[in-house]
């Protein structure tokens, strides 16, 4: 066991992946012979603008032992409870995906059937009116459930906006105090062993050169080692996803900041809106085929709600996925492992899952390919899971105003979202698979917000009486607006966290 | 959608699937305006139902249903279950115990195996079973039910399944289906009535004359598969290739009211042999190949291997493994031996018939019977008997005994594909992965792979993040709890007493 034991983690690129890398590994290999080593050059840039996430990231700060207060106050971040989606079904429609579920399931029954089948009796309030996260959301207000919460406070997940390079920044303390240790350096050689071509040491500018047993490449999206040094190819789903291009500025935010990402539907495009605590994260994605980067630019200026910090920055990508994410003795993670757009704050969490499958599936220096394959399984999984969902949210519109949405709507789309859509149309019946990462609630909110509605529901729902259902539905919903009308806002409730930074929670009701 | 309802639901056959079946959907149907459940059995034709042992999964059957678990231990005579001990299976002379619920406790987020293999590394020389309360507590014919009240004890985390008899059970299941509304009709099918058309079902006729119509049949009629088979079509994947035994010989013996909460597999030359202690008598039988044994010599290694004299003569059993992949065809499911059979080598086959009715509830049609819908349950249904296949052939496969011509066959059998990878992934660094949600646990894996003499040739990394003393002491605290916790359950028959699930029936011989 002894002699093939990992010694040397070399990651190569110090962004937000490099850095969540470098501090998770720090942690999971703190076993007094394995060295940790980060190679990052000031000299480059990182893509690191606003960012917003999913709840999964709570787990990863948890797993790290990371004060939640600490974390909010060295990164800029707000909460966020959910998506709003503007103008995705058609122009001037809104809707709202929430974190965590609608309503609850009555005696074993889905709550989106028992709502499918009271919206055939009368008109019922959009289904976010159900959901614990979008009533505070709305609301603009916000708390955090503690541990013991009971429902429905328990029924809030949350995650977060920030500043994603200042994570970067104090993910580097974390790691740096559990002894990773950083090198200022530009990359200039990669060599590699004859047998196998598996890396054996990296050489920088100024003519160091740093060996290791496992290198993780989070260089972005060039894949200094993953692509430059291993050619492990790419697949490009641009098909799919047309949107190839963004253009990104931060401007004032206009009030207190909202606990929810926006999303809005235009013409040649989509922007996004990311309120972090003093100011507001803004990015317009757009497909280069269809928008001009003039039309963009303008589109983003002109959508602005508070006066533009600094000049927008032009970025191009290809959404895809890297064909083995672990090749030879390279982990990719972050960019240079895929790219899918941040329509569903999916970005962080797509480094964090490299992380876990890569702590799960930790290697020994004989590298086995049934670990690296089953990794590699498992990361094309997610990237699948998330490319349909981003997919649906193209493909389900209804808006007619332009050949980009014309495209996206009678565009071809992968057999495991056509089968999802099918089942979801004749019974409203979705299923959550494996280990996919959005839940059923999340299909539903996308899939009702965008209009589409099932012939018909689940025949068990009809075991329930529905006027006593009605009245079950009427109280949750009453329920949650209680609750959520009780809370601090969202403004209130970051200073609480700000003041009193040792963990403050809320168990009332 | 009104208008497209099922109105009308049959069910052909009423052994123990049948009326898990009616009372599973008088529960959760039985408040819909205009629905009939029709059971028709026949008092002639018999059902296989022997002593039946169980997994825990069944708590979530019962609590279904809503039965009284204390009146239906009482009703069924049956006993609590921790675990399946294994003898013999891996070389003549070793054992060991395939346990509900976990082994130790997960550290430095890990698993608790990786600890232990480290451990072993070291020189611990204590064996799994001695991480696992249920086995402690089970050889010492124990049991307790969990307390979640005390969530840092062991006692939190224990986990159980029944042995019953398997007709009283289904007389139990009948009373409740009854009582909520389900229509029992006596008689024997003669013909079946299909649409000239679509082929759909449209009803059953009896031998008195009647017929029985219906928009939804369920097919438990067992081995005959009246409706699936014998109606539909559907064909039957054979697996006698990794599954060679195709014969039981089964009989009842007396016991002497201390039962072990515990099923026991004895590994035999040419199959297995079954032990389930019931509260007033022992089950047993022995699972064999007709290739390598005859019918006489499995009935006399059943007799010879008895703890009590036997009640009555052995009765055989024929069978072959292997499932009906299109266990739902137009207007037919099947449930239960009407749609495959695996011997019960980890006490399965009334999980599979709960685990179809589940996923019929969860895809539950309507008159336009949606293909997709239809498609969605026959795959889930087949991977479920492939992921249960799988676990039960790494019994066979990964073995030592060399003794006999039906053991040189299964040790050297090609291991289907996935049982492959998990052999593969398991031998070299510890690591087992829960699939799709399989209904075998990482922990059931673990134990069957390691009892079965698999030797991982290394660990998780993250076990080097406890120093190797601390490794050391920390296995031997778990132990120490273990020891200490134990003794504070009860006995088995004193706890069936407490709890009033004691059934009263007089037993033939007492303790000696």
């Amino acid at each position: 066991m002894e002699d093939r034991r990992i010694r040397d983690i070399v990651i190569v690129g110090g962004g937000t992946a490099g850095w969540m890398a470098a501090a998770a590994l720090s942690r999971f290999t703190n076993n007094g012979y394995t060295r940790v080593t980060l190679v990052e050059s000031a000299a480059i840039g990182t893509i690191g603008v606003g960012e917003a996430t999913i709840p999964p990231l709570v787990t990863f700060n948890t797993m790290l032992g990371i004060n939640e207060n600490d974390f909010l106050a060295a990164t800029q971040a707000s909460f966020k409870l959910g998506i709003e989606f503007v103008g995705w079904g058609r122009p001037g429609e809104r809707y709202f995906h929430p974190f965590g579920a609608h309503g609850h399931e009555l005696h074993g029954v889905a709550f989106h059937q028992l709502y499918l089948r009271e919206r055939q009796r009368r008109a019922t309030p959009d289904i976010s009116a159900y959901a614990m996260s979008a009533a505070a959301a709305y609301r603009g207000r916000f708390a955090r459930p503690s541990r013991e919460a009971k429902p429905p406070l328990s029924s809030i997940f949350y995650a977060f906006h920030f500043d994603a390079g200042l994570y970067a920044r104090f993910l580097r303390g974390y790691a740096e105090r559990n002894r990773a240790t950083r090198i200022e350096g530009k990359v200039v050689d990669v060599a590699r062993r004859g047998e196998d071509g598996f890396v054996e040491s990296i050489t920088l500018d100024d003519g160091r050169t740093i060996a290791g047993d496992l290198f993780i490449d989070c260089s972005g999206f060039r894949g200094l080692l993953i692509e430059q040094a291993l050619g492990t190819g790419y697949e490009d789903w641009s098909h799919w996803l047309p949107a190839d291009r963004a253009v990104t500025v931060q401007c004032d935010l206009p009030g207190p900041p909202d606990p929810f990402t926006r999303a809005t539907a235009h013409p040649g495009g989509w922007q996004w809106r990311i309120p972090l605590r003093e100011r507001m994260g803004n990015g317009f994605v757009y497909s280069s085929a269809f928008t001009s980067d003039d039309e963009a630019r303008e589109t983003l200026v002109a959508n602005l709600e508070g006066a533009m910090r600094g000049e927008p920055r032009a970025l191009s990508f290809t959404t895809g996925r890297r064909k083995q994410a672990w090749t030879a003795n390279v982990v990719s993670l972050g960019l240079s492992s895929g790219f899918v757009e941040p329509l569903e704050s999916t970005s962080i969490h797509m480094v964090q899952a490299g992380i876990a499958q890569l702590i799960a599936m930790f290697p020994d220096r004989r590298f086995d390919p049934i670990e690296r394959d089953r990794y590699n399984a498992v990361i094309q999984d997610i990237y699948e899971d998330v490319r349909d969902f981003i997919i649906l949210h193209y493909h389900a519109n209804q808006r007619g105003d332009s050949p980009f949405w014309e495209h996206c709507r009678t565009m071809t789309i992968p057999d495991s979202l056509a089968t999802k859509l099918a089942l979801w149309r004749g019974k409203g019946r979705s299923f959550r698979d494996n280990a996919e990462l959005f839940a059923t609630s999340s299909w539903v909110a996308v899939m009702l917000g965008q209009n589409i509605w099932p012939e018909g529901y689940d025949p068990i729902a009809d075991s329930l009486d529905p006027d006593k259902v009605a009245i079950e539905l009427e109280r949750i919903r009453q329920r949650y607006a209680e609750t959520a009308e009780a809370m601090p806002s969202h403004a209130e409730f970051i200073a609480r966290c700000l003041d009193n930074r040792p963990a403050m929670t809320a168990a009332a009701s | 959608m009104i208008a497209d309802r099922i109105r009308r639901i049959v069910i052909v056959g009423g052994g123990t699937a049948g009326w898990m079946t009616a009372a599973a959907l008088v529960r959760v149907m039985g408040e819909v305006e205009g629905l009939t459940i029709t059971l028709i059995e026949s008092d002639a034709i018999g059902t296989v139902g022997v002593g039946e042992a169980t997994i825990p999964q069944i708590q979530l059957f019962n609590a279904l249903v809503g039965l009284d678990e204390n009146d239906f231990v009482r009703a069924t005579n049956a006993t609590y279950k921790l675990g399946i001990e294994f003898r013999d299976w891996t070389r003549p002379g070793h054992r060991y115990v395939h346990p509900f619920g976990f082994y130790g406790l997960d550290m430095k987020g890990i698993e608790f195996h990786h600890h232990w293999l480290k451990g072993k590394a070291l020189g611990d020389p204590h064996s799994l079973d001695d991480y696992s309360l249920g086995i402690v507590a089970a050889h010492q014919k124990r049991f307790a039910r969990p307390r979640p009240d005390l969530p840092n004890s062991p006692l939190s985390k224990i986990s159980y399944a029944f042995q019953f008899d398997a007709s009283l059970y289904g007389r139990y299941l009948r009373s409740l289906a009854e009582a909520g509304g389900a229509k029992r009709v006596e008689g024997r099918i003669v013909d079946v009535v299909q649409h000239g058309e679509t082929g759909f079902v449209e009803a059953v006729t009896l031998e008195s004359g009647a017929g029985v119509e219906g928009d939804l049949f369920i097919d438990c009629s067992g081995f005959r598969a009246l409706l699936i088979g014998q109606t539909m079509g559907s064909g039957f994947e054979d697996w006698s290739r990794w599954l060679p035994c195709d014969r039981a010989m089964a009989v009842a013996c007396e016991s002497d009211g201390d039962p072990e909460p515990l099923t026991r597999s004895t590994a035999r030359p040419a199959g297995w042999q079954w032990r389930i202690p019931l509260q007033h008598r022992i089950g047993n039988g022995y699972v064999y190949s007709s290739a390598h044994l005859s019918d006489d010599e499995a009935a006399a290694t059943l007799l010879a291997n008895l703890d009590g004299p036997a009640l009555g003569d052995p009765r055989p059993l024929r069978f072959k493994a292997g499932h009906r992949p299109r266990a739902w065809v137009k207007n037919v499911i099947a449930f239960g031996l009407a749609a495959g059979f695996l011997e019960p080598l980890e006490s399965t086959s009334i999980h599979l018939v709960q685990s179809g009715i589940a996923r019929m509830m969860s895809l539950f049609p309507t008159r336009a019977f949606d293909e997709l819908e239809i498609a969605r349950f026959n795959e889930q249904t087949e991977r479920e008997y492939i992921d249960i296949r799988d676990f039960l052939v790494l019994h066979y496969k990964a073995t030592e005994r060399a003794d006999t011509p039906f053991w040189d066959y299964c040790r050297t059998l090609d291991p289907p594909e996935g049982l492959a990878y998990k052999l593969d992934m398991f031998r070299r660094s510890g690591r087992i992965f829960r699939e799709h949600n399989e209904i075998f646990t990482e922990t059931s894996w673990l134990s069957a792979m390691i009892g079965q003499g698999i030797e991982p040739e290394g660990y998780h990394p993250a076990a080097d993040l406890l120093p190797d003393e601390e490794t050391l002491t920390r296995l031997a605290h778990i132990r120490e709890v273990i020891n200490h916790v134990a003794p504070t359950m009860p006995l088995q028959r004193d706890f069936l007493v407490e709890q009033g699930g004691a059934s009263g029936e007089p037993l033939l011989r007492r303790a000696s």
